[in-house]
């Protein structure tokens, strides 16, 4: 061969690896820039799943780009994974061959995510659906709407539904049950409606009063009509026709299930915001807020892993103290919040959460009784939170917080949520208010006193927010306390008295006054000394 | 006194003798820039070198610390990504420069009597920059670079009878450890460097003893002179190639920075592991067959070309074999790029 063959030889030979080297090059660029997370990795789509794709990429582009995004994609869960339906499913129906269901419920994700299921389900969020008969949904479904539907009483400029009925529940339909979760409903054939109760599902989540399947209503198409009273939904202790509890989607939203979006407070604050419970709010204004705006970037909220301590340390989230993992627990997540909490205060009167096998507050006053109830006690929940606080803070501070953080809830329950309480219930007993909730002046200030302001307070003092825990908190409790709920009280008093109802009257006003005379109240009877300097 | 006569005094060498001791006349093919490559991976090595110091100013080899410090060099040390990124690129430039010079050395004979142990020389520099690349990607412990180096470390152990030993030295253990990154860090930063410095200057010195090689092509008019000065033409084009690699590796750092994954996590083994780009003609290989009877043919097959310039005189002598290796030479480089290419475009 001579030397100008040779020469040849090289340069073929010498381009054809330059050229591999690019390609191989471009691959490997490609690899690390998705796994560092800066491009979406290469999506194979499962077969059985092929179709789904291909027809909703151009019927729903959205989910499809939405779920190309999501590590299901990166790890070949598909459509069907999620979406397949038995054929003994109620809210199954045939589409292009398959049998699917429209509604994913937390049984079909905890076929792969079983611990997380199993947590989920023991939370407090998945009991979030039984707000039905609560005074709250009592307020938006009578008080706001109406439990009947009722005809409108004039015309809708442009609406040619004139003859159609208001429907009273749409105030609860569209705000209460889209936090809290709706019960899912089918509608029957006769218009009512089929719930789980009607399936009565078993362990498997599969209907066992199968004669009632035959009443279910389809669609020209053959799929199952679910009442739009209860879907679309994704409250987080939405009552499932499978019989489990909850929505995944609540914090992980379909169809990327974006573990970042689900490790920010703005995905919590869908619902936890508002006059009632700020947290939301409040988080933005502590330190703890103001210092995740300002280190938002440092968060590695894109990391697999998200584990304090280890993979950031910059702020906390309201994951990252009520769920996430820490470098003191292993970086175990929890899904469910309660785990790290110590006081609930949701009830008018806050109680410390020591908690029954069920997971239920323990509400029993006998000392040894309640003893022998608790299954995880309060101490044990906070020492949990302080283990997540002590990734910043030294061991007296934090002692510190929660000794300032008791003493807000304390002074709330004893000055005015206990005594409140006291007076609604001597009011109550006495008759001196209708059976109706909410016609009274009184119960809407009560109302407001332990709903709003005293929960803002008390959260507000949880979460290190001064301006909740005061202006929008004590302040209001005690501006509402002595203006209005009091002089209220001792108005119906004096209307009792004066219609002849003597002896209740007096039953009420000895409370009030018993209260009204306690050292915290008579300020207003004997103003105090300014304190002396110290 | 002036300067010039006082530095004469001290270092005794005359201009004249400097001229003929760095002036080598130097054969007219390398008047093309693709015969110039042999000088490519020098100039490469000194770059690695430089940016080296610089990355090790804040690189801090401890399972604890190592993600962390290259991530503030990523992040937040001023021009570190950049550094970092050069670095990177730096080692790919290299070792494709080395894999182009001897394919260039192997397609010429050039490794022929009397130059067969400056081949095999050449052949530990080609390794020693293979370990580097190696070595120098374990040490941003990402997620990917862990689990690389435990599958390269568990690899080594499948080679029969110095394996287990050759993991237990690479590792500093059974497993990948809390020692592991500071061996790793010696390895690549010091030892690596020092044996590339002694091996290179040998390979440099035996060009010189021995010229470099001579490729008279057809196309030079007979009577023109064969070669032509070192200094300044063959520097002047060394620096053009010089030049141009600097602005490549620029382009590559800026527009493709160096990338961090994340961290390394040793209870979590990612879906897919992959080493480095130039390995993978080994790990397809290795996929191919069985483990122990993958690292006894890949061990045959570097043993061969260490002892390529023997066999090729042995199958020219004794039968006749002109061509041999030129159609060998073209096997090996048709299955390299196959193998690296198959391997860079499948998931698994």
């Amino acid at each position: 061969m001579t030397l100008e063959s040779k020469r040849r030889v090289i340069f073929f030979l010498g381009m054809l690896f330059l050229t591999s080297l690019i390609f191989v090059q471009w691959m490997e660029v490609t690899r690390k820039r998705q796994e560092a997370g800066l491009d979406d990795a290469h999506v194979s789509v499962p077969a059985a799943s092929k179709g789904c794709v291909d027809c909703h990429t151009d019927n729903t582009p959205g989910i499809v780009s939405h779920w190309k995004g999501s590590t299901h994609a990166k790890k070949g869960v598909g459509c069907l994974e999620c979406h397949a339906a038995d054929p003994a499913d109620a809210d199954g129906y045939p589409h292009y061959g398959k049998h699917i269901a429209t509604i994913v419920s937390p049984m079909d994700c905890s076929k792969c995510h079983v611990t997380e299921g199993k947590e989920f389900a023991t939370s407090h969020h998945a009991k979030g659906g039984r707000i039905l008969a609560s005074l709250d949904n009592y307020l938006a479904e009578v008080v706001e709407g109406a439990r009947v539907p009722f005809n409108p009483h004039s015309k809708t400029l442009g609406r040619s539904h004139e003859s159609e009925k208001v429907n009273g529940g749409a105030s609860v339909e569209s705000g209460c049950k889209q936090c809290h979760g709706s019960q899912v409903a089918l509608v029957a054939t006769d218009g009512s409606l089929i719930t789980m109760a009607d399936l009565k599902p078993g362990e498997d989540g599969k209907p066992t009063n199968t004669a009632i399947l035959q009443k279910i209503q389809k669609d020209g198409k053959g799929k199952p009509v679910l009442h739009s009273s209860t879907w679309p939904n994704t409250g987080i202790g939405r009552i499932n026709l499978d019989g489990s509890l909850g929505s995944c989607s609540a914090c992980h939203s379909r169809h990327d299930f974006s573990p970042r979006r689900a490790r920010q407070p703005e995905n919590c604050g869908k619902c936890h915001l508002g006059p009632d419970h700020p947290q939301e709010e409040i988080y933005n204004e502590s330190k703890h807020g103001v210092a995740y705006r300002d280190l938002r970037d440092k968060m590695n909220l894109d990391s697999r892993t998200w584990v304090l301590g280890k993979d950031y340390s910059a702020a906390p989230t309201c994951a990252t103290c009520h769920m996430s993992g820490h470098s003191r627990n292993g970086g175990k997540v929890t899904h469910d919040p309660g785990e790290r909490i110590s006081w609930t205060n949701r009830p008018p009167i806050s109680q410390v959460m020591d908690t029954d096998k069920n997971h239920a507050v323990i509400l029993e006053t006998d000392p040894e009784k309640r003893r022998a109830l608790i299954a995880d006690s309060w101490e044990a929940k906070r020492n949990r939170m302080k283990d997540v606080c002590s990734h910043c803070h030294a061991p007296d501070y934090v002692n510190g917080f929660y000794q300032q953080y008791d003493d807000l809830v304390r002074l709330y329950n004893e000055k005015f949520a206990k005594p409140g309480t006291a007076i609604m219930t001597e009011l109550k007993k006495q008759g001196l208010l209708t059976k109706a909730d909410f016609d009274e002046e009184v119960e809407w200030d009560w109302y407001y006193l332990w709903h709003h302001e005293g929960r803002r307070a008390r959260h507000g003092a949880s979460m290190m927010a001064p301006d909740y825990t005061h202006w929008h908190g004590m302040f209001e409790v005690a501006e509402r306390w002595y203006t209005k709920f009091i002089p209220q009280v001792r108005e119906i008093v004096d209307h009792a008295k004066k219609d002849g109802r003597d002896e209740k009257a007096k039953a009420v006003e000895q409370v009030v006054e018993e209260i009204m005379n306690r050292a915290e109240h008579r300020w207003q009877k004997e103003p105090p000394k300014p304190p002396e300097p110290k | 006194m002036g300067i010039s006569s006082w530095l004469k005094e001290r270092i005794p060498v005359s201009g004249d003798q400097l001229r003929e001791l760095t002036n080598e006349p130097v054969p007219n093919h390398l008047r093309h820039w693709w015969f110039c490559l042999g000088g490519t991976p020098a100039y490469l090595f000194v770059i690695q070198i430089v940016t080296g110091i610089l990355l090790a100013f804040y690189y801090e080899p401890s399972s604890r610390t190592a993600y962390n410090s290259v991530k503030y060099i990523t992040d937040e040390a001023a021009y570190g990504w950049y550094f970092r990124s050069v670095h990177k690129w730096g080692a790919t430039l290299m070792i494709a420069a080395v894999i182009l010079h001897q394919m260039r050395v192997f397609f010429t004979g050039a490794y022929r009597k009397p130059r067969e142990l400056n081949w095999m020389i050449g052949m530990c520099l080609l390794l020693l920059t293979l370990i580097a690349g190696f070595t120098g990607y374990s040490l941003v412990y990402e997620q990917l670079s862990y689990w690389g180096t435990t599958v390269g470390a568990n690899i080594g152990a499948s080679v029969p009878v110095v394996g287990d030993l050759s993991k237990q030295m690479l590792l500093g253990g059974e497993t990948y450890n809390e020692r592991t990154l500071s061996r790793l860090y010696i390895i690549h930063a010091a030892i690596l460097p020092v044996l590339t410095i002694v091996l290179l200057g040998l390979h440099i010195t035996l060009i010189r003893l021995q010229g470099v090689s001579e490729l008279k092509f057809s196309s030079e008019k007979e009577g023109e002179p064969a070669h032509f000065n070192f200094f300044p033409d063959h520097l002047l084009t060394e620096i053009k190639i010089g030049l141009v690699l600097m602005i490549l590796l620029s382009v590559l750092a800026t527009v493709l920075p160096a990338t961090l994954g994340p961290r390394a996590d040793p209870l979590s083994t990612p879906e897919v592991i992959k080493p480095e780009w130039f390995f993978y003609v080994a790990f397809r290989w290795l996929k191919l067959f069985s483990g122990t009877f993958a690292v006894i043919t890949t061990g045959f097959i570097v043993f061969t070309m260490f002892v390529w310039p023997f066999i090729d005189s042995f199958l020219r002598r004794r039968k006749g074999l002109e061509e041999a290796s030129v159609w060998v030479g073209i096997l090996a480089v048709l299955s390299i790029v196959g193998l690296t290419v198959w391997e860079a475009a499948v998931a698994h």
